[in-house]
């Protein structure tokens, strides 16, 4: 009998770490990929806006020129958005999605890996503006006539294009990758209520990717064109129109927004519940809402163009408040999930009630702009600069450094420190609050947006001289988070499986979990498999009957307790 | 029944709320527009007043709640027993669903109602200007014929009746910009429409005699920052007898080139001057035949540093002028048009 001896291969074959990290197709060290190197590009954006802030502290031109004011607006804008919280996001999704599904891994991992490895070339391409004699200056808007071949000629600008083309691809890329994964990976027994709002919140983000960012594209292209090859899409001169490039872009630039805050929704919808030891309020309102958002999120965005006397105002006013609606279901199921909990002030907990207490702020200052006549006062002033950071700093970020704190032991099997990461919360929180808070009222005394410098005569001075200090503060704040990292790294606090009393199956895998993400399943019976596991329906009198774990592959034809209103 | 929960519930109430109400009454005290001086300005004003107390009242009760919670429901060390585990009630839900709804309805109402008696303007304006936009200034055209660019360290001034309607048409003449006086309100964009649009306009009433600071508010590019003007609203007779002033204006001294021992020429076009420097003896004067060759406002002027050595007429369309300038003494200065100080720069050499 002529047997062969296969060698084992995977014995004999060692990558270095180096090489092993840039040729992972693993979602998990994909997602952290994506984690890193989003927050290096948030560190360089936020440098830019300490030279923003330090410019504006008092009137006159200080530190840098108008031209380089320009770029570093234009700069940080870009970067914090395309760079930072899209990406940070999609990549918390890229590691907890699959694990909160129980699958062994994203639907297509190569193109996983592609759509991250085009992130940090297109980041680079558009930073690399500064070695072409300057970044791209229009804005992260990029306005025409002004980003055109006759007025931004600059480099620059068409690597910004470049770039900002490499990006959304990326994130196109991204998108069909998460709605397959969702669709087509979920275990036995995840039926589509039964995932949790994180997972909900990435496919409703991912198909708004999908529908809005190849718009963008288009727009982009088309801009290129313009500026190399005599297109005149976007010129008055010769039949074009500039308006139509407003249109192109807030097409895509509304759905952003929800792009950039329905997952961090979708993290607080999993730590408040988590930490007050009760179900998310409204679990099926909450997804209805979400959808409602992403459905609406296509009919408004002309409210970004109301001074410009284009657009049917009535319309767009009434669409834009209507989004108002499910963002108010939200906001109350979040404050009915808190009602007569137990609530515990870990860390992420509290970048969670930072997150509702902020995006508070932003939501009520959005409806405000949803109004006509006040958005005729306010357009284009530091009121919407408020605005804006409102949801994207108080909203999204905060968001995400709650998933930070609460996902971290998952993901490196050890515990942040709490009293640096409660250190780090009050600095942010005040820092925050003085940053942007006095924001309202220099854009409410009109000041515009996008200025270097101001009048001393304009009584702007102290509120600007405040907002700058509360920026530095910001910086000042990230530094006990760094630490943190760092020193949790050397000498953290091991974790174990599931420090938090988690709900969802992340919980359920060791931290960090193994390649394939699951030896066993927890049976799935509710949008808390990991609740149900322990505490049934939470009522003492009742258990669960089978709390026994099982095998993977044990239910693969069919869950007995699954019932056909589940199939969904 | 329970009254130490009762106490502790009323205590957290007056612990979060008292401060939390005053915090919001003096957010709301502050938070408000300039005082209004146009009648369309006042609808905007008491609009906001509106929505700002709507604001006020979600602000208070939203973030009254998330500390009322922090307070009340915190768990105790040690308590492992389970909070009740609501998952959620229809009735609830349709009721929260109705008040957003009835707010953003009042918004929406208010604001359309606010929108018409904006927009329905005069037939028949008192006064109407073209308002030129520019990078990075504006040229104001009275219906007399008088006109007014700015120039950098200089804005231009723009003269208007009070109480009746002035119109203003907004032209741009390159890229995007807005016109906005924050006391009235309100913004409009300047858009480049090419030949077959149709301008934006502006239409207002003044009613307080008073001058008011307004500036570009779309990015426009470098020197954005720098496009400032000023509204002097006057009555009825001063702005009549400014405007006929302006009209008439006094003609830009045409000095024969005989009267100077130099004459430097300079042209101006595509927003560039055609020499980069020049050179001209110390203590005495000289002149500089400039040639605007383009409708685009230019001038010359010369700096030390940021001081105005010589400032010449800002010729806003074709044309030529001949400035006399006084006599500087030894150096190295600058030569630049005010209306394009970062394009069209240039050296002057002052030699002993």
């Amino acid at each position: 009998m002529a047997t062969t001896t296969l060698e084992p291969r995977a014995a004999g074959y060692r990558r270095s770490w180096v090489m092993d990290w840039l040729t992972t197709v693993d979602h998990k060290k994909i997602g952290i990929l994506y984690i890193v190197n989003s927050f290096l590009f948030f560190f360089a954006a936020g440098i830019l806006a300490l030279v923003i802030r330090a410019e504006l502290m008092v009137p006159g031109m200080q530190f840098v020129d108008q031209d380089t004011y320009n770029q570093a607006f234009t700069m940080h804008g870009t970067i914090m958005i395309f760079l930072f919280i899209v990406p940070v996001l999609s990549g918390f999704g890229n590691y907890i999605v699959p694990l909160m599904i129980g699958a062994p891994d994203m639907a297509f991992p190569r193109i996983n890996a592609l759509s991250f490895w085009l992130l940090p070339l297109g980041g680079i391409l558009i930073f690399s503006g500064y070695l072409f004699g300057g970044a791209a200056a229009e804005g992260w808007t990029a306005y025409t006539p002004l980003s055109g071949p006759s007025y931004g000629s600059t480099p620059g600008t068409d690597l910004w294009i470049i770039g900002l083309t490499l990006v959304g691809t990326a994130s196109i890329l991204g998108a069909v990758n998460f709605i397959a994964t969702i669709f087509k990976m979920r275990a036995p027994g995840m039926t589509l209520f039964r995932m949790p709002i994180f997972v909900w919140t990435m496919l409703v983000t991912a198909t708004l990717i999908l529908l809005a960012t190849p718009v963008l594209t288009a727009g982009l292209i088309a801009l290129f064109i313009d500026r190399n090859y005599g297109g005149s899409f976007f010129d008055p001169s010769v039949g074009g129109n500039p308006i139509l490039w407003q249109h192109i872009f807030w097409f895509f630039g509304h759905p952003e927004v929800y792009i950039v805050i329905l997952p961090a929704m979708g993290v607080v919808s999993e730590i408040l519940p988590v930490f007050s030891r009760k179900p998310l309020f409204g679990y099926k309102a909450f997804v209805f809402a979400t959808v409602g958002i992403g459905l609406l999120s296509f009919s408004v965005w002309a409210h970004h163009m109301f001074t410009t006397g284009a657009v049917f105002l009535p319309f767009f006013a009434f669409m834009t408040a209507l989004i108002a609606i499910p963002t108010g279901i939200k906001m109350f199921n979040w404050l009915a999930t808190l009602w007569r909990g137990k609530l515990m002030l870990t860390t992420p907990m509290l970048f969670s009630l930072g997150f509702l207490s902020m995006f508070l702020i932003g939501g009520i200052s959005g409806v405000m702009l949803a109004s006509p006549p006040i958005d005729f006062h306010v357009q284009d002033t530091y009121f919407v600069v408020a605005h804006l950071h409102y949801v994207f700093f108080g909203g999204s970020v905060f968001g995400v450094f709650a998933a930070s704190y609460y996902w971290f032991p998952k993901m490196f099997g050890k515990k942040l420190n709490e009293p640096l990461g409660k250190i780090h919360f009050w600095l942010h929180f005040i820092g925050f609050n003085l940053a942007f808070f006095p924001m309202h009222q220099l854009g409410l005394s009109g000041m515009p947006r996008r200025i270097g410098d101001y009048s001393p005569d304009a009584g702007w001075t102290i509120l600007n001289m405040i907002s700058t200090a509360g920026a530095f503060m910001i910086a000042i704040s990230i530094l006990p988070f760094l630490i943190n990292v760092i020193a949790t790294f050397i000498n953290g606090e091991p974790a174990g499986d599931d420090p938090w009393e988690g709900n969802t199956l992340e919980w359920a895998t060791t931290s960090p979990p193994p390649p394939h993400n699951f030896d066993r399943l927890p049976p799935i019976h509710s949008e808390r498999p990991l609740f149900f596991l322990t505490h049934g329906h939470g009522h003492a009198a009742e258990r669960p009957e089978d709390l026994e774990e099982e095998p993977i592959g044990a239910s693969k034809h069919g869950d007995a307790e699954r019932r056909p209103e589940d199939l969904v | 029944m329970q009254p130490t929960a009762a106490r502790s519930r009323r205590r957290t109430i007056l612990r979060v709320g008292a401060p939390l109400i005053v915090l919001a009454l003096a957010a709301s005290g502050c938070l408000l527009p300039p005082d209004p001086v146009t009648e369309d300005g006042q609808d905007v004003f008491n609009l906001y007043l509106l929505v700002l107390a709507l604001a006020a009242i979600v602000f208070i009760g939203v973030e009254g709640f998330i500390l009322y919670a922090i307070f009340r429901y915190r768990r105790q060390p040690g308590d492992d027993v389970l909070p009740e585990q609501h998952h959620g009630n229809n009735t609830i839900e349709v009721i929260w669903t109705i008040i957003p709804t009835v707010i953003v309805l009042i918004l929406f109402i208010f604001s359309v109602i606010t929108l018409g008696e904006m927009e329905g303007g005069s037939e028949d304006p008192g006064v109407t200007i073209e308002v030129d936009g520019f990078q990075w200034q504006w040229t104001f055209t009275y219906p007399e014929g008088g006109t007014e660019t700015g120039a950098i360290g200089n804005p231009p001034t723009l003269v208007v009746p009070v109480n009746e309607p002035v119109r203003l048409v907004l032209n741009s003449l390159d890229v995007n910009h807005a016109f906005y006086v924050p006391q009235f309100l309100i913004k409009r964009d300047l858009i480049p429409v090419g030949e077959n649009g149709a301008p934006n306009e502006l239409e207002f009433t003044i009613t307080e005699v008073g001058t008011y600071a307004g500036q570009c508010a779309e990015f426009c590019g470098t020197a954005h920052a720098d496009m400032t003007f000023v509204i002097d609203a006057r009555t009825r007779e001063a702005y009549d007898e400014y405007a006929a002033a302006k009209a008439s204006g006094s003609p830009p001294p045409a000095t024969g080139g005989g009267d100077c021992e130099v004459t430097i020429e300079i042209k101006a076009e595509n927003i560039q001057y055609d020499i980069d420097e020049f050179e001209v003896p110390a203590d005495t004067a000289f002149c500089i035949a400039f040639e605007n060759l383009e409708d685009i406002p230019h001038n010359v002027a010369i700096y030390d540093g940021g001081d105005a050595l010589f400032q010449g007429q800002i010729l806003n369309e074709a044309g030529s002028i001949t400035y006399q300038v006084p006599a500087l003494p030894a150096g190295d200065y600058r030569f630049i048009c005010d209306v394009h100080p970062t394009e069209m720069v240039g050296d002057v050499t002052v030699t002993q």
